[in-house]
């Protein structure tokens, strides 16, 4: 509700002929995807961005959003979302589209610092598509992981500042008092979670007649429940490397159950984790290596471990380490491959844990341009060691002018329904889609 | 018999071959047309390039300076349409000037007609003084309606001088309207155009239309060469297949030789195709030299089966075309590679491209005929087997009964009774031929290349009667400083040269800014005659520029001077376009401009067409007798190697030098100059000539070396006896084969194409005197002083003791003749520029390159880039950047921002380059703002394309800086280039490790020698295919460095272009080391 005033207040203020003179620029896009000769997705997004720098070194941003989908099959058709903290909201948005304050941030430079305040994304580590040290900002999944990350990052408010050490040394603070987190697929939308590894499950011979599926308890005190990160970065013969240390709550909401008779509540919850890691990488000749690896002092998993009458089961808690290790190729011209492997590893593991201990997941993306890269190919696969399920995605994307890409691509998933990319195996979808920039 | 035998058994891998050739001869018949068909499939893309400027290297300075005058001024190459009235005066009629008028408008709105830059009485403007000022007004306005307009535009035309002579004629007989084109490449058809558009104008009485110009003769020249050609070629193939048909009286001879013609023609031509030549004016002679060429084998092949056949009626005549190909083979590999080396000359001595490729490409087309003529015509003859003619056999039985035998005959018994007396006249030929040759005179008109009787020529006749000509010499004018054209002391110092130039013959019209400046002033003081002369002072001039900027279209001078007032072109009209007459014109400018200008404070450079065609053409004689000394030392040398004896060598080039000899004395008594089509004779006269010498040297050495198989010493009968049994026989072959290519480039005689015309007729009679040489001064020379390479070891029996001494002498006298040779050519060599020693010594590569280095790039900069990037169709992307580079020390760092489109917006590329002395690699980062991330990159692909544009990350990264470890540097030459001195230096990478890395096998760079940068750059990919082409332009100081604001990389394989434009470039600003960051980079700033 407060963004929304704020965005009200911002949109006479940016028609005023003083910011008119300012930057502004501007995206259309537009994207069709069909599943089983069915329309899963026709949208449209007009992203508006407007730059304006009010005195040196300082430098307003404002990107705004407006979504509008024919379909209704992937969105959430809540006003706001329970994952949304208060101040965290679209001006309007309902299972059509949503109109949002995407970023609104204030850069500057005080005190020998830069600062950036507001709501924003903030990236870390190294890895593509794989989260280890990526957690900063939390992303919507009602589009699966398919949506580019760009647009399902939900921005946070918060508070970032870069303090340069000296010239190869830099750290980096951040207060996040925004408690917003991940927002999951709706229940009845196309990519509605249904792994075991994340849905709970009853207990083998036991029958549900229903399950009470209870409002999360949200944490929403914009100073104690706030996370705070810290990352030092430093450049050191060649190696780019970071450390990092993020105390925040995780943002996949722990589902604790209470099983009473043929009744199964569940009781969402989310919970803190200390997170300690660190990143490395370099290019050596034609490969480029990137390292990252972080420790949770705090996982939270389902669990088989659900008891008649008693409170918070169903969950399991451990430590975890995760890391991936990507190497990068390009040592054809015009030619782009990488390929990654995550690991993550339950330190306190236990046999009732439905995930495994280890968990693995391999991916690879080979990318191509042609013809002074009016032409781009690109091929993405996601392959779960363990599961045998897979992700692969293609794309062909024409710049036709200056300003416009279309581009044709295809996603299919493999593998059984109690994989993370198998449950999906039903959603192959193919799309057609262009942008334009004005 | 026995000689075949005898040789069979030498060659025993020879044996071997052509027995494999006649016993598959479905298989090698069918191969060969395979080939040939696969090959064929070039043949489309086969272009035509019939442009005056084809003649010049591409990297000629004086093109590159005509080229960069023509984007300055925007001159063409324009087509002149001509309105001609019988009548004095004529053309001040109401009806003429709307004609005017009318095809002035219609002419717009043809396909590639400029409609911005027609010239006509309708389009000008009229200068006349107000009480205000100045007042410029069509001279049509208003519209000519009546009599009294039309006397009032004589009486506007008669108070500007400026236009009478270029736009109308002085007597008012003629007017022109001149017409440029937007693609002079697209002249053939736009020149159609406009000639129908003429043929269907209905003119008044007494008046004729009339097209002309350098844009109309490149138009129609094309078609006229096509025309020529579609004519020419079938006519020469006809007339040889009845040559060949009446020697063998039978029709399967004549139908190979067509294919082996049609393989060498036509391959020739796609291999052309293939590797982008384009077919130019000259090129037309190609296939009829090579028909001519390629029949020569075939004749030789079947005149010696058909005579085995005869001999032996009932031999296997498989048997018998594999005994021909084994006797053969020799003569016809010699006269190949003799013949092929002749061309050579051509295309290593010639520096005009339609010359080299002229040379290169019937080199080729003999040894594909040489090809066909080894294996598919066995194949063939062995799959066909054809039979003697009963006439042929009965001319052999009775060789006396032949009229063409008997002719050879009573040559050969000719030559050999009076063998001194052959020697003595073909020495005398060759010196007063000698003689002759240093008196030739170099000449060419492009005009001339039409048939008189041509529209075009009495057009351009007509054009250059009334008017002041059409041939157009500009003298370009440059100072140092913006506005220094506004200074009188630079345009008195103008028009004084324009006054020269009209004292000068031919030269009718002299046309610049001054003309304007006096015509303002004459109509700024009330019309008055007197004052038609500069003003007094450079605030009038300034005064007057504003004056008429204020009352009419500023571009109107853009023809005249640039826009900074700096540059200005000197327009001279000159009556005739040939060498002879614009030579003096040339050189006297040119010496009055040593003299006047090109000091620090103006200098004059000549161009435009009339510089230009002088430029190439003077070069004509000496790239004949280069092209002729390189021919004749290579035949010499081939001719030497074969016959393993340099005499042997001397003797084969005799007949065709003495030939050649006697051509300029028949050149110089029927006073015909030496131009494009007679320059290249000798060169192809050698060619096709020594075949005659070699065939009958080879054939007479045969002769004793099959004797010396039987006897140890041959008497004086006996020799005269075994030369002259060659005569029905070889001789007959060789009169064969000389009537097949006389009566080849006789064709030639009735070509319309002037030039192609007098070089038929020249060669023509070239071969007919190098065969006539051929068949008497051989045989004589060989009777005379019977050689050893010819004799081997048999011992010559002679009669008297004097005879005996005359002989040796004589022998003596030919073992000095290969020294004869080299004076004879050295000479010529070193008077070639070729040969000229280099005296001004050149810096070296790495001088030149560190001096690249160390010039001040700045401590910082800040720039932005406008990147247009465009494809092959012509389709533009364009990317706004904003760039920082700093130095660190010796580390240097630069970051790149994307500012738009929106697609592309906030992607940043951030390089620390650290110096070549650090071992450590580059580090790269790329800001991709979809992924939100700093990305780490490979720095080693440094010839990767940088983000879709033609130029590499090494060559951003290098910012014009020359690696010193990558590649060896030579300095080649001194050149002027767009009006920079520069070095011209071939950079090859240091190894192949290297030249894979930067993609490059070469790079040819043009530094400046004022602002130390690469001007231009030429770029070979690793298989030395030329690659890309980089143009900086737009080379200015900024707070005191010079910096390149413009950059056009153009790739030549795929067709696209980046053009980069820098401007508000900043070297002074601070640029904080912050930018130089990852954090920096994912904020965009």
């Amino acid at each position: 509700m407060r963004t929304s005033l704020l965005l009200a207040a911002l949109l006479p203020l940016s028609l005023s002929p003083h910011i008119l003179a300012n930057e502004w620029s501007a995206s259309w896009q537009h994207e069709i995807a069909y599943e089983n000769d069915d329309l899963q997705k026709n949208q449209s997004q007009l992203q508006l961005e407007w730059n304006h720098s009010p005195a040196e070194n300082l430098e307003l941003t404002a990107i705004a959003r407006l979504a509008w989908d024919s379909e209704s099959e992937l969105y959430s058709s809540k006003s706001h979302p329970d994952n949304y903290s208060d101040w965290n909201t679209s001006l309007t948005r309902g299972a059509h589209g949503e109109i949002s304050l995407r970023e609104f941030y204030l850069d500057a430079e005080w005190f020998g610092a830069y600062w950036r305040i507001g709501k924003q994304q903030v990236v870390w580590g190294q890895a593509d598509g794989l989260k280890v040290l990526d957690v900063v900002t939390p992303q919507s999944f009602q589009e699966f992981i398919l949506d580019d990350f760009d647009d399902s990052r939900i921005p946070l408010w918060m508070l970032n500042v870069d303090i340069p050490l000296n010239d190869d040394n830099t750290l980096q603070l951040l207060w996040i008092p925004d408690t917003t987190y991940h927002e999951l697929a709706e229940a009845g939308t196309a990519f509605e979670i249904t792994t075991p590894l994340r849905t709970p499950q009853p207990p083998a011979n036991t029958l549900i007649t229903s399950v009470d599926l209870l409002a999360v308890d949200k944490p929403d005190h914009w100073f104690k429940d706030s996370d705070v990160g810290i990352r030092w970065s430093s450049f050191v013969n060649g190696w780019d490397l970071t450390a990092n240390y993020f105390y925040h709550y995780r943002d996949f909401a722990v589902l604790y159950q209470e099983l009473d008779g043929q009744q199964l509540t569940v009781k969402p919850e989310y919970q803190r984790s200390h997170l300690i890691g660190f990143t490395a990488s370099n290019s050596f000749g034609d490969y480029t290596l990137r390292t990252e690896a972080g420790w949770y002092s705090d996982s939270y998993h389902l669990s088989h471990t659900l008891s008649e009458g008693k409170s918070r089961q169903g969950v399991k808690h451990s430590e975890e380490f995760s890391s991936v290790i990507g190497v990068d190729w390009q040592g054809l011209t015009d030619t782009f491959v990488s390929v990654q492997w995550f690991q993550s590893y339950l330190l306190d593991y236990d046999s009732s844990i439905a995930r495994d201990q280890h968990q693995q997941t391999l991916t690879l993306l080979a990318e191509r341009n042609f013809a002074n890269e009016t032409w781009t190919a690109k091929i993405q696969g996601q392959y779960s060691i363990k599961q045998q399920d897979q992700l692969w995605r293609f794309k062909l994307t024409h710049t036709l002018l200056s300003n416009l890409d279309i581009w044709v691509a295809a996603d299919s998933f493999f593998g059984d329904d109690e994989g993370l990319y198998g449950q999906f195996s039903e959603r192959d979808r193919v799309l057609v889609g262009f942008e334009w920039g004005f | 018999m026995n000689s075949i035998q005898n040789s069979n058994k030498a060659q025993p891998v020879i044996s071997n071959i052509f027995g494999f050739i006649v016993h598959h001869p479905k298989t090698l018949t069918l191969l060969s047309l395979c080939l040939m068909a696969a090959l064929l499939s070039f043949l489309p893309n086969l272009t035509k390039d019939t442009r005056g400027d084809a003649f010049i290297a591409p990297d000629n300075p004086a093109l590159i300076y005509r080229e960069k005058v023509k984007q300055q001024f925007g001159l063409a190459d324009p087509l002149v349409v001509a309105l001609v009235h019988d009548q004095p005066n004529g053309v001040y009629q109401a009806s003429v000037l709307q004609l005017v008028a009318t095809l002035s408008e219609q002419v717009s709105l043809i396909d590639n007609v400029d409609p911005e830059r027609i010239l006509s009485l309708a389009t000008e403007n009229n200068i006349t003084g107000t009480s205000d000022g100045l007042d410029v007004d069509p001279f049509f306005e208003p519209f000519p309606e009546t009599q009294n307009d039309s006397d009032r535009i004589l009486q506007a035309i008669q108070d500007f001088p400026l236009y009478q002579g270029k736009l109308v004629a002085r007597n008012g007989q003629a007017t022109v309207i001149v017409i440029e084109m937007l693609d002079e490449n697209l002249a053939q058809e736009t020149y159609h155009n406009i000639n129908d558009l003429l043929a269907s104008t209905v003119t008044p009485e007494g008046l004729s239309l009339h097209l002309a110009g350098e844009g109309a003769v490149a138009g129609y020249l094309g078609s006229y060469i096509d025309s020529d050609a579609s004519r020419l070629n079938p006519l020469a193939g006809l007339i040889i297949t009845l040559i060949i048909g009446f020697a063998f009286r039978r029709v399967a001879p004549a139908i190979l030789a067509n294919v082996i013609i049609a393989a060498s023609v036509l391959i020739t031509l796609s291999m052309m195709a293939a590797s982008s030549t384009p077919f130019y004016v000259i090129t037309n002679a190609l296939p009829v030299i090579l028909i001519g060429i390629s029949v020569a084998d075939a004749i030789h092949i079947f005149s010696h089966y058909y005579e085995l056949q005869s001999r032996q009626p009932e031999a296997d005549r498989v048997q018998l075309v594999q005994e021909s190909l084994e006797e053969m083979w020799r003569p016809i590999t010699l006269t190949t590679l003799t013949t092929m080396a002749g061309f050579f000359g051509l295309y290593f001595a010639s520096g005009m491209p339609p010359f080299k490729y002229m040379g290169l490409f019937t080199a080729l087309g003999v040894a594909i005929a040489w090809l066909f003529s080894m294996v598919f015509l066995p194949a063939a003859m062995a799959w066909s087997k054809p039979k003697v003619s009963q006439a042929f056999i009965e001319l052999q039985a009775s060789a006396d009964k032949d009229m063409f035998a008997s002719l050879m005959t009573a040559l050969g018994r000719a030559s050999l009774t009076h063998a001194k007396k052959v020697v003595v006249i073909g020495g005398i030929l060759m010196l007063v031929g000698g003689y002759s040759a240093s008196q030739l005179i170099v000449d060419e008109d492009r005009i001339k290349t039409f048939h008189p009787s041509e529209p075009i020529y009495k057009a351009d006749r007509l054009i250059n009667q009334h008017l002041d000509g059409s041939n157009n010499l500009d003298i370009v004018i440059e100072t140092p400083n913006i506005e220094d054209l506004f200074k009188l002391e630079n345009l008195k110092k103008m028009e004084a040269l324009q006054e020269y130039a009209l004292s000068l013959p031919h030269v009718n019209n002299a046309t610049s800014i001054v003309d304007y400046l006096k015509q303002m002033n004459r109509v700024l003081n009330d019309g008055d005659k007197n004052q038609y002369r500069l003003p007094n002072d450079s605030n009038s001039v300034a005064q007057y520029f504003l004056l008429y900027t204020a009352s009419s279209d500023p571009t109107d001078f853009e023809e005249e001077i640039d826009y900074d007032y700096q540059i200005a072109n000197i327009r001279l009209n000159i009556n005739t376009a040939a060498f002879t007459d614009n030579r003096p014109v040339i050189e006297a400018l040119e010496e009055y401009i040593a003299q006047q200008f090109n000091n620090t404070e103006i200098t004059a450079t000549l161009s435009g067409r009339v510089t230009l065609n002088h430029h190439w053409i003077k070069d004509i004689g000496t790239s004949h007798f280069n092209s002729l000394a390189v021919a004749i030392v290579l035949v010499w040398l081939v001719s030497s190697l074969l016959f393993g004896s340099s005499l042997a060598g001397v003797f084969s080039v005799l007949p065709v030098a003495s030939s050649i000899l006697l051509i300029y004395s028949a050149m110089a008594a029927m006073d015909i100059r030496l131009g494009i089509g007679t320059s290249m004779f000798a060169s192809v006269a050698i060619g096709l000539g020594v075949d005659f010498a070699i065939h009958t040297l080879d054939r007479i050495r045969q002769q004793f070396r099959n004797l010396a198989n039987h006897q140890q010493s041959v008497g004086e009968q006996e020799i005269n006896a075994k030369i002259l049994e060659i005569f029905p026989t070889t001789g007959r072959a060789l009169l064969f084969n000389f009537l097949a290519i006389a009566c080849g480039f006789g064709v030639l005689i009735s070509s319309k194409v002037v030039p192609l015309n007098n070089f038929g007729t020249i060669v023509a009679l070239a071969v007919t005197t190098s065969f006539l040489a051929s068949v008497t001064l051989l045989p004589a020379l060989i009777k005379v002083f019977k050689p050893k390479f010819v004799f081997g070891d048999l011992h010559i029996v002679t009669r008297p003791k004097a005879a005996e001494v005359r002989t040796a002498a004589g022998n003596r006298l030919l073992s000095l003749a290969p020294l004869a040779a080299a004076l004879l050519i050295g000479p010529m060599l070193l008077s070639s520029p070729m040969a000229e020693a280099q005296t001004d010594e050149l810096p070296s590569g790495d001088w030149i390159v560190n001096k690249v280095n160390s010039m001040d790039d700045g401590h910082q900069v800040t720039r932005n880039l406008h990147m247009t990037l465009i494809d092959r169709r012509g389709k533009q992307r364009v990317r706004n950047t904003v760039g920082y580079r700093k130095y660190f020390g010796d580390d240097k760092r630069t970051v790149l921002f994307y500012l738009s489109p929106t697609n592309v917006k906030d992607t940043g590329f951030l390089t620390y380059d650290y110096p070549a002395e650090k071992t450590s690699e580059d580090d790269q980062w790329l800001y991709l703002p979809a992924l939100r991330k700093v990305r780490r990159i490979s720095a080693s692909d440094r010839g990767d394309y940088f983000l879709g544009t033609d130029f590499t990350y090494e060559d951003i990264k290098k910012e014009g800086k020359l690696d010193i470890n990558d590649y060896r540097y030579v300095t080649q030459s001194e050149e002027l280039l767009h009006q920079h001195n520069t070095y011209r230096i071939i950079a090859t990478p240091v190894n192949e490790t290297v030249s894979k890395e930067l993609g490059y096998s070469k790079v040819e760079l043009w530094v400046d020698q004022k602002s130390w940068l690469v001007v231009k750059a030429n770029y070979w990919d690793v298989r030395n295919n030329p690659l890309k082409t980089l143009i900086a332009e737009d080379v200015r100081q900024v707070d005191g460095i010079w910096t390149r604001h413009k950059m056009t990389m153009s790739n030549h394989k795929t067709g696209h272009t980046s053009k980069f434009v820098f401007s508000d470039v900043d070297y002074q600003s601070s640029v904080k080391g912050s930018v130089f960051t990852k954090r920096s980079l994912s904020r965009g700033r």
